[in-house]
């Protein structure tokens, strides 16, 4: 049954339990491949001289294939979970689709990853700058220098350099998004300097790794704009409207506050019903931001991972 | 494959029982020892015990240990580790302890029970229990 998709690397075998687990929860998938890992790692270091490949085919009774620990888990979660936690409130997801759909748009403040989405949004700009600046240094000097005998070492150390910003900024994505990308960089071909070079020059990763960091300029541009503008316009219109309820229900919390549009004073009572429309209307938009922040978040890491890790 | 029979509903079998049973061996693992261990050591110990064809898979104690440890029965640690990521040590709690001494007197009320009544060796012939 299994004879013909035994996992040929660890690698092989994470990828066919990332399938095995599809739909599972996040954060339960991120266990399983980390557990996985780590058993396999162990397992590998424990029989040096053997390769991934015949470790893996040694433990294959022993340790299970990746639709059993794929099981194992699912079932843990469902069962085991259940059984000696009941209090714990594990089972969102069924508790949320019976929520009206106003809660369900509200209770996005409660998620931690949008904030943390946001977070990335904001600090996108910077990293996008230093990117940009490292890429595009890199690039000319190494033009420049390639007619020196400099020149060739220098690029090598520079695609060296984008292959450790690749990686913080994975650990930053999936910090901050959930995104699971790689913990440590992919071990370098063995060979001579010459074959080295030579792989590093035919990865398309190395390429697509470069592409990347040229395009967080614009796109942390975008983001921090958006970010930014949102966040300002939406917490300008809370504040004003707290200060404009307050001052209609008669406390003078601003001397000479006059709620106005357009330079025309309102009454009282108008005055109270514009407090009250912006009160909305900057909640609804904080809202939005954060649904937003939570859309670019995902989408940004399917970004990352298509361009920034190895098949 | 042509028969998928009786393995498969042997196998099935031992998963059902496993669901509470990894759980009661892994505390019982790990409240032999003044150590924190890690997975791979855990499962290691177990396959020590029993030669030849394990119990469970080894694979499937993690999520197990990751259960155990968001009740609090266990207490858990990450250390970084020199041949790959780093590895998740485990530690029983005095919560475990009470607990594992629970579920050791229910597992043997159920042992004994289930004994009566299936039990293919009477307990004068036990082979896997020598002591009288």
């Amino acid at each position: 049954m299994t004879a013909d998709t035994t996992p040929r690397s660890i690698d092989d075998y994470l990828a066919q339990l990332r399938r095995a687990l599809e739909g599972a929860d996040r954060a339960m998938i991120q266990d399983a491949l980390s557990d996985v890992e780590e058993h396999l790692r162990a397992e590998c270091a424990a029989r040096p001289g053997e390769s991934e490949e015949a470790v893996l085919r040694a433990i294959a009774g022993s340790y299970g294939s990746p639709e059993d620990v794929a099981a194992a888990y699912r079932e843990t979660e469902r069962t085991v979970q259940a059984a000696f936690a009941p209090t714990r409130p594990t089972a969102t997801t069924a508790v949320a689709v019976e929520q009206s759909a106003l809660r369900r748009f509200f209770s996005i403040w409660g998620d931690a990853r949008s904030w943390t989405s946001l977070v990335f949004m904001l600090l996108s700009l910077v990293t996008g700058i230093f990117y940009f600046t490292v890429v595009v240094t890199g690039v000319s000097l190494s033009l420049g220098l390639a007619i020196l005998i400099i020149g060739v070492p220098f690029f090598v150390a520079f695609i060296g350099f984008t292959r450790v910003l690749a990686l913080v900024e994975g650990r930053l994505i999936e910090g901050l998004t959930g995104e699971r990308m790689p913990r440590r960089a992919t071990p370098v071909a063995p060979g001579g300097w010459l074959a080295r070079i030579g792989a590093m020059l035919r990865a398309p990763r190395t390429w697509t790794t470069l592409v990347y960091q040229l395009l967080m300029l614009p796109l942390g541009t975008v983001y921090f704009t958006v970010a930014i503008t949102l966040a300002a316009l939406g917490l300008g219109l809370l504040g004003g409207s707290v200060v404009g309820l307050l001052q209609g229900l008669g406390f003078e919390v601003v001397d000479g506050w006059q709620t106005s549009v357009d330079g025309t004073p309102l009454s009282g009572l108008e005055a109270l019903g514009v407090a009250l429309a912006s009160l909305v209307i900057g909640a609804l938009l904080l809202t939005a931001m954060l649904h937003l922040a939570r859309l670019v978040g995902r989408i940004h890491a399917r970004i990352a991972k298509q361009l920034l890790v190895a098949d | 494959m042509d028969d998928p029979g009786t393995d498969d509903i042997a196998r099935k079998f031992q998963r059902d029982l496993n669901a509470g049973l990894v759980a009661l061996v892994l505390l019982g693992v790990l409240a032999e020892t003044d150590e924190d261990l890690y997975g791979y050591d855990i499962a290691k110990r177990l396959q020590r015990v029993r030669d030849g064809e394990a119990l469970f898979k080894e694979g499937t104690i993690y999520p197990v240990l990751r259960s155990l440890a968001a009740s609090g029965w266990l207490s858990s640690r990450i250390v970084p580790s020199y041949s790959g990521p780093p590895r998740r040590y485990y530690r029983i709690t005095d919560e475990g302890r009470a607990v594992l001494a629970r579920w050791r007197s229910v597992w043997r009320d159920t042992r004994d029970f289930v004994d009566q009544f299936t039990g293919p060796a009477s307990p004068q012939t036990s082979a896997t229990d020598p002591t009288p």
